[in-house]
């Protein structure tokens, strides 16, 4: 083929090779030498293109499987290689110790807004009060949202930090089951998650609930698709 | 999933941000972890696969051209490739294109022209113009990454037979979607 003349060479056969070349039949070798005839032959490769653009339609025969989350991770390490300063040790977010402070430190927080709201609170009427609370460093906010006619306080977490706005996602895993989503936690602190009703008998003592950051509104592919911020296990008070 | 939205992610990783490119990576993997599990039929080669596809749409984004195809179509195109290549490796076949092709065929010539414009017909109603096996050989051709060897065993056919369909499947589809 690579005697071939782009100009004067068949073309039926160049219009059959661009297609074997895109359906995927020919050789390793074969292959190698389609592309280096599409590297020189402005025409040979419109064709190739052609074909490409007219067979993608099969590719929604594909269908979308979660790889696992250590893929990501293997990527990233070749294609950036950490310097040698940087970045958390391992196990940081995942740290015990990381979540209790940071627990303790989000009730301490609220304590104080909850006193020092007292006195902001007695002078608009009707309209809740919103307030957003961060820590240095943290991955998620808490919005904190006063209703006055009610008296409740609602404290919901949102992502925070991110270069572009993303939702947390609440999880029910079950055993060695997929992550099944409970929902998207509001960013407005406004309103609760409300559990479907056919998930209510699967959630018991053990069943372990997850918070993962996820694009806005959620995750596209019905599993946990980011970074897991917060896990726990249900148990009995 | 939307087209725009990947495009603007994938002009981000051209400008090297690494924060769009896990976005990306987040959107789109789950699809092209499905072309890798379909080609290699294996979980931990298409772990592998995946990895190294990445690495390319890194190293590749800048040749994406916003507006020629859709951007899921080129990322899928780069996955089926690298699939492809992995398979071929694994099991070599029969170097076929410098050899004689049958294309003797009742269809005229498709018109002499590669320029990519809108096609007059969609693939799917051409598709139906095939014979129905040989319709189902180019579609499996396409999704699973089957050789012509591959092919023939599926459908019991010799395997210059089969060579004989995907050609003439081939050069029909081309004249259907121009006429």
């Amino acid at each position: 083929m690579t005697t071939q003349n782009p100009e004067s060479g068949d073309f039926r056969r160049d219009e059959v090779i661009a297609g074997e070349y895109v359906l995927g039949v020919l050789s390793a070798e074969d292959r190698r030498k389609v592309e280096a005839r599409m590297a020189s032959d402005r025409n040979f490769a419109a064709m190739v293109d052609r074909w490409q653009h007219n067979l993608a339609s099969f590719d929604d025969a594909y269908e979308a499987v979660s790889p696992p989350a250590h893929v990501l991770a293997a990527v990233e390490r070749s294609l950036f290689p950490p310097s040698p300063s940087a970045a958390p040790p391992v196990g940081f977010w995942n740290s015990l110790l990381l979540w209790r402070s940071l627990a303790v430190a989000s009730l301490a927080t609220v304590a104080i807004m909850w006193a020092s709201m007292a006195g902001l609170f007695s002078e608009p009427q009707g309209e809740p009060l919103v307030a957003e609370l961060s820590g240095e460093g943290n991955t998620i906010n808490l919005v904190a949202r006063f209703d006055r006619t009610s008296g409740s306080l609602k404290l919901t977490p949102v992502a925070a930090r991110q270069t572009e706005e993303k939702s947390l996602e609440l999880w029910l895993i079950e055993g060695d089951n997929p992550a099944v989503s409970l929902g998207v936690l509001p960013q407005s602190g406004e309103g609760e998650i409300l559990v479907p009703p056919e998930m209510r008998t699967r959630f018991g003592e053990g069943s372990t609930l997850a918070v993962s950051v996820e694009p806005l509104g959620g995750s596209p592919t019905g599993a946990p698709t980011g970074a897991v911020v917060a896990q726990g296990t249900a148990r009995h008070l | 999933m939307v087209d725009e939205e990947i495009s603007a992610l994938l002009g981000r990783v051209v400008l090297r941000d690494r924060d769009a490119f896990a976005a990306l990576y987040r959107q789109t993997s789950p699809k092209l972890f499905g072309v890798c599990l379909r080609i290699l039929k294996d979980r931990s080669e298409a772990e592998e696969a995946l990895q190294e596809i990445y690495v390319k749409i890194w190293q590749r984004a800048d040749r994406f051209a916003t507006g020629q195809a859709s951007p899921m179509s080129w990322l899928t195109a780069i996955a089926r490739n690298h699939a492809i290549d992995l398979i071929r490796a694994r099991k070599p076949v029969a170097n076929a294109i410098d050899e004689a092709y049958d294309l003797a065929d009742p269809a005229p010539d498709p018109e002499r022209s590669a320029a990519v414009r809108s096609e007059g017909r969609r693939i799917d109603a051409c598709m139906e113009e095939l014979e129905k096996d040989r319709a189902e050989a180019v579609r499996r051709a396409y999704v699973e990454g089957l050789s012509y060897q591959e092919l023939a065993e599926m459908f019991a056919v010799p395997l210059n037979t089969m060579r004989t369909w995907l050609r003439r499947s081939l050069l029909k589809l081309r004249e259907c979607m121009e006429r």
